[in-house]
């Protein structure tokens, strides 16, 4: 079994989204510990799919396939994990402004995230403040992800923000601001917990948010 | 003196190309088909009524356009369009072969050029790059470089083309948020110009809106489209293409999308006012895979925006194009690289309208020692451009019979008349090593620093020329679009 543990590392490293799948479900079938396969199988394969990235022997493309293939493992594994450890990073909202259809930043994010082992919750783009905050209610995210690439939508981050407090729940969730033409000021100014400048930035700073 | 040859093929410019004609409309008919089978998203109601009603098949908020409908937009554009300066100058001929260089809009840092810091841009860093460009002989055009912080939130377009159109003669490519700042900065247009009537004879500027990547075009950008067609205002809709992001990796893929998106604008013009000027083209580059970034130094920006230049011109549109831009943060060697291959490129290809010069940081931060830098690239690359010019005069034969073995040209009259086409340095040193040494050891760097801060204190550009009633109506629209935006907010 623990050989098995090994490909479905080695299949993360390289993508194999419907292997990676299957031999997490032959796992289950076999009984083995769904922690175990999470921790040992999993974890550890994104672990090293982070390392390379980031000493930049693996692009983007590819770490977005072993995300979907992270992604494909744990469409299986959350049914029989404890709910503790299903969420272990954590849930993530990730969501575009409203007047804003821009997404190519969110979603290279959201899905590096959902790598980190987020996850994460994509409710598009255009979206109306009183719609993200009734998410936010809904799913108890620890991560609200908001996007803009427009100086004019920039401001609807701090209108979310504001009615996140009006609603209570400001302090439930941590929000993470990005797009191009945000800046850290900005991201103080109204009041957002982090800046990301880029999508691996962003992942890390939601890793360091949950953590405390 | 008269040319006996006859039946013989002068080369006026180097001849250069990426994509061969089968090549091109290969491109082409992928375009077609993108715009018939997978359509566009329009955010727009009553633009796509009008697609509707052109027998365009409409589902929900996709256009479906068919090859007929582009055919007959692209026998509608114009063959030519000449922008004039406020003072009633021919400034820009928009016609093939024709390059004109320039900044572009809308970053959200400005390097200052004293502290040399990174700031948050201010309103006036815009005036300083009027002036800069008003100065600079080779930049043709100009855009702001900035996102202007100092101004009310939304009013920063109509500040921005204010103050601008008054302190250069450069015609400008103005931006807005809105159909609301669109207006506005036509007011201002014709104002300058003299009146709605003599803006429509020598229009004055040129409008930018912006397609987002992949075959989407949303609310505001369509309906500034929109404004400019129904107002003849010359325009540009152009998207910025991230390769491997929203289109394809593969550059004949890239070009396919984002000539497409495109040329949903370009249709929608031809169909509200047949004939109005449109120009396509945009930022066409690649998504760094390792980084993140839309990268401004890539060598492929030069293969798309001269594979696109070839494909405007294929369809008979003006060509906006790309380069003089960097993707590092301050003045170095790389910035001078990457700018030189693009302008060379942009050059050999003739987009019309080539901009980002002085985009610095992957289009984060705009930096007007870059503008200046690359004003003195786009003469050198003018040079080569220039090409040989082949006739019994240059060919010189009696000049070389007279001198014979041996001895020099320089006492020749022959010389003297032609020496003077020679390139003569701005930035570029060419010192001895003695007399470099002697002038305090100057790098680029310094020479473009003291050059840019020598145009922003010495030259005045033509704001003393703006009649004061003129001052005061453009203010009064700045005033009003203060007032427009408090009354309205954007949306």
């Amino acid at each position: 079994m623990s050989e098995k543990l090994g490909k479905i590392a080695d299949g993360l490293l390289h993508g194999k989204i419907d292997e990676v799948g299957e031999l997490t479900q032959e796992l289950i079938n076999d009984g083995m510990d769904p922690e175990e396969i999470l921790q040992k199988g999993l974890f550890a394969g994104m672990d090293v799919v982070g390392k390379k990235f980031r000493d930049c022997e693996m692009f983007i493309p590819e770490v977005l396939r072993s995300a979907k293939a992270m992604h494909a493992a744990m469409e299986k594994l959350r049914p029989v994990l404890s709910e503790e450890s299903s969420s272990k990073a954590g849930t993530v909202i990730m969501v575009t402004v409203q007047g804003d259809l821009h997404d190519i930043g969110k979603n290279l994010a959201g899905m590096m995230m959902e790598g980190a082992g987020f996850n994460v919750i994509d409710m598009g783009i255009d979206r109306k403040t009183e719609d993200i905050v009734e998410m936010v209610k809904k799913e108890k995210p620890q991560i609200l992800g908001l996007s803009a690439l427009l100086t004019t939508t920039m401001p609807k981050m701090g209108e979310v923000i504001n009615a996140l407090k009006e609603a209570g729940i400001r302090d439930q969730v941590k929000v993470i601001v990005g797009g191009a033409p945000v800046t850290d000021d900005f991201a103080q100014e109204i009041g957002a917990d982090a800046y990301a400048p880029n999508a691996s930035i962003g992942t890390e700073k939601a890793l360091e948010l949950v953590k405390g | 003196m008269a040319n006996d040859k006859t039946n013989c093929i002068v080369n006026r410019s180097p001849r250069f190309s990426f994509l061969s004609e089968d090549q091109k409309q290969t491109i082409f008919h992928g375009m077609l088909k993108v715009l018939q089978d997978t359509g566009a998203n329009v955010h727009h109601e009553q633009a796509r009524e009008i697609f509707k009603k052109h027998g365009c098949k409409i589902d929900g908020i996709r256009v479906y356009i068919p090859p007929n409908l582009v055919r007959q937009a692209l026998q509608s554009v114009p063959l030519m369009t000449t922008i004039f300066d406020w003072e009633g100058n021919p400034r820009i001929y928009i016609e093939e072969n024709r390059s004109y260089f320039g900044p572009g809009p809308t970053l959200v840092y400005f390097r200052d050029p004293y502290t040399m810091e990174r700031r948050k841009c201010l309103r006036k860093d815009a005036t300083t790059v009027a002036r800069v460009c008003d100065a600079l002989p080779n930049i043709g055009f100009v855009e702001g470089l900035v996102t202007i912080s100092d101004v009310p939130r939304g009013t920063d377009d109509v500040f921005e083309f204010a103050d601008m159109i008054q302190n250069t003669t450069t015609p400008i490519m103005a931006w807005s948020y809105q159909r609301g700042g669109a207006r506005d900065i036509h007011r201002i247009g014709c104002i300058m110009a003299g009146g709605e009537e003599a803006f429509k004879k020598k229009p004055n500027y040129i409008l930018y809106s912006e397609p987002i990547s992949p075959l989407v075009s949303d609310f505001h950008a369509i309906d500034k489209l929109m404004y400019c067609a129904e107002h003849g205002i010359p325009q540009d809709y152009s998207p910025c293409a991230i390769g491997g992001g929203t289109v394809p990796a593969t550059h004949a893929g890239q070009l396919v999308v984002a000539l497409s998106e495109s040329m949903v604008g370009v249709v929608l013009s031809q169909l509200i006012n047949p004939g109005t000027c449109i120009i396509l083209g945009g930022v066409q580059s690649i998504l760094d895979m390792r980084r993140g970034i839309y990268s401004y130094g890539a060598p492929e920006l030069n293969v798309l925006s001269g594979g696109l230049t070839e494909m405007a011109r294929y369809c008979g549109l003006p060509m906006f194009g790309t380069a003089g831009c960097t993707d590092t943060k301050v003045m170095e060697i790389q910035s001078g690289i990457e700018a030189t291959l693009q302008i060379h490129t942009s050059m050999l290809t003739g987009a019309n309208f080539v901009h980002d010069c002085g985009y610095t940081e992957s289009g984060k931060t705009g930096d007007i020692f870059q503008t200046v830098m690359d004003d003195e690239i786009i003469s050198m690359a003018r040079i080569i451009e220039d090409g040989i010019e082949v006739n019994e005069e240059t060919l010189a034969v009696d000049v070389i019979n007279r001198v014979g073995s041996g001895g020099h040209y320089l006492y020749e009259d022959h010389t003297m008349k032609w020496f003077r086409k020679h390139w003569r340095p701005t930035l570029m040193d060419r010192q001895s090593y003695e007399d470099w040494d002697k002038n305090g050891r100057q790098t680029m760097q310094d020479r473009i620093i003291k050059k840019t801060r020598d145009i922003l204190e010495n030259h005045e550009g033509p704001i003393s020329r703006v009649p004061k009633d003129v001052q005061k109506d453009v203010r009064k629209v700045v005033d009003e679009a203060v007032e427009r935006v408090e009354r309205e907010g954007l949306d």
